[in-house]
């Protein structure tokens, strides 16, 4: 099987067969982040494919030291971290209601508990917030989430403990046992 | 070993499948992006007087200048040209307004204080200085922007969110607002471990691939960043 990095190669030289098989092999995982960040799948689409062109239109700039997930996760999170900052201002300004949250009918399992995490989540700063999606959607390591966002292996597992601490509360605070 | 909230997390966050057709989209979107804007900045006249920026409009023409002057205009160039590639949310060459009427000078102020990314109504403006019901006024006053661009009078839309009228038309119009949508506001460098306002001589040192964008300051602090003394990022986030 083809390394991912040669994948990368041949997308930075235009082969857009190897970028639409990257765009299958990353495009859930992109997008289940992006939409545990943001909310709505509207914008979470949108951020997945304003990451992807970046992608494109950036791989010759890609550094084959660096997995191609840690690349494909720092483009996509510098778009939703900055999509948030957006909503802080225009909610300072607008009051708008907060990004709707995960609709029971779009998702199997228990949507009573997904809506309570959700819930829960909104209350872990935005830093640990994304740590967390990262680490819960692809099983990253503490030394890749370092890399993605740029921080200290230890800032990573301080944000992790600490994100984790205040979800639990949260939850607990929601339980009626 | 996993313990019950991680087994829910790990429930919550199952990848799900984007909507069909998702690379087909994007290739095209590839082959058109690019094009836009850029050209834009090599069709202006812009002037200056030693004290800073003091007209840009559409239209190349060739001005006199003072050496000062001809330093600004060329600053003001690169500025703009940083905008328009996405490497720029703030100016930071000075601006020469001191032969406009006091009126249009409070307009402009309310203008610049729109976040970059960000619109208001024009009424919104009326209010902010102070002439609520002058909203005509303050579209004029707009339209008759010296320096437009750099004082963004394109993040004022009309209150039933339609765009409105643009010195460069309303289809410029429409891009800016969508660039700057697409443009982060603060970046950090991942060796300093400084976090900036895009645009920074600081931060443009910095190689690409050593960014990353925070949503705020105080987010950056927390996870070990400090915030620039040069482009002094906590006034602008």
């Amino acid at each position: 099987m083809e390394s991912e990095r040669g994948l990368m190669r041949r997308v930075a030289r235009g082969d857009e067969a190897a970028f639409t098989e990257l765009v299958e092999g990353y495009g859930p995982k992109l997008l289940a982040v992006a939409r545990r960040l943001l909310g709505s799948r509207a914008d979470a689409e949108d951020a997945v494919q304003r990451a992807l062109l970046q992608c494109y239109l950036g791989a010759a700039g890609y550094e084959p030291r660096w997995a191609v997930s840690t690349w494909l996760y720092r483009i996509l999170t510098n778009i939703c971290v900055d999509e948030l900052r957006r909503r802080t201002v225009r909610h300072a300004y607008a009051a708008a209601p907060p990004a709707e949250p995960p609709s029971p009918f779009d998702a199997p399992g228990d949507a009573g508990r997904r809506i309570d995490v959700a819930r829960a989540l909104a209350r872990v700063p935005r830093e640990a917030r994304v740590l967390l999606a990262l680490h819960y959607v692809n099983g990253l390591g503490n030394a890749e989430l370092a890399r993605i966002r740029g921080i200290s292996i230890n800032t990573v597992k301080s944000q992790l403990a600490r994100g984790k601490s205040i979800l639990r509360a949260a939850l607990a605070e929601g339980d009626p046992a | 070993m996993k313990t019950d909230l991680d087994r829910l997390l790990v429930d919550y966050f199952q990848p799900e499948p984007p909507a069909a057709g998702l690379a087909r989209r994007v290739l095209r979107e590839a082959t058109v992006a690019g094009r836009e804007a850029e050209d834009l900045v090599d069709r202006l006249t812009i002037a200056a007087t030693p004290q800073g920026i003091s007209l840009i409009r559409p239209g190349r023409q060739e001005r006199v200048e003072t050496a000062a002057g001809r330093r600004l205009v060329d600053r003001a160039r690169e500025e703009l040209h940083q905008y328009f590639q996405g490497q720029r949310a703030f100016f930071s060459v000075p601006l020469d307004l001191s032969s406009v009427p006091d009126f249009q000078t409070k307009v402009l102020q309310a203008a610049g204080a729109i976040p970059f990314g960000q619109a208001r109504p024009y009424a919104w403006v009326a209010k902010r200085i102070g002439h609520p019901r002058a909203v005509r006024a303050v579209g004029t006053a707009l339209g008759k922007n010296p320096v437009p661009l750099i004082v963004p009078c394109h993040r004022v839309l009309k209150s039933d969110g339609g765009v409105g009228g643009y010195i460069f038309g309303t289809s410029v119009k429409q891009r800016l607002l969508r660039l700057e949508r697409v443009t982060p506001v603060l970046e950090g460098c991942t060796s300093t471990h400084i976090v900036c306002r895009v645009g920074c001589p600081q931060l443009r040192r910095a190689k690409p691939a050593n960014r990353v964008v925070f949503a705020s300051v105080e987010d950056a602090r927390s996870v070990g960043y400090r915030p620039c003394r040069i482009c002094r990022p906590s006034q602008a986030a």
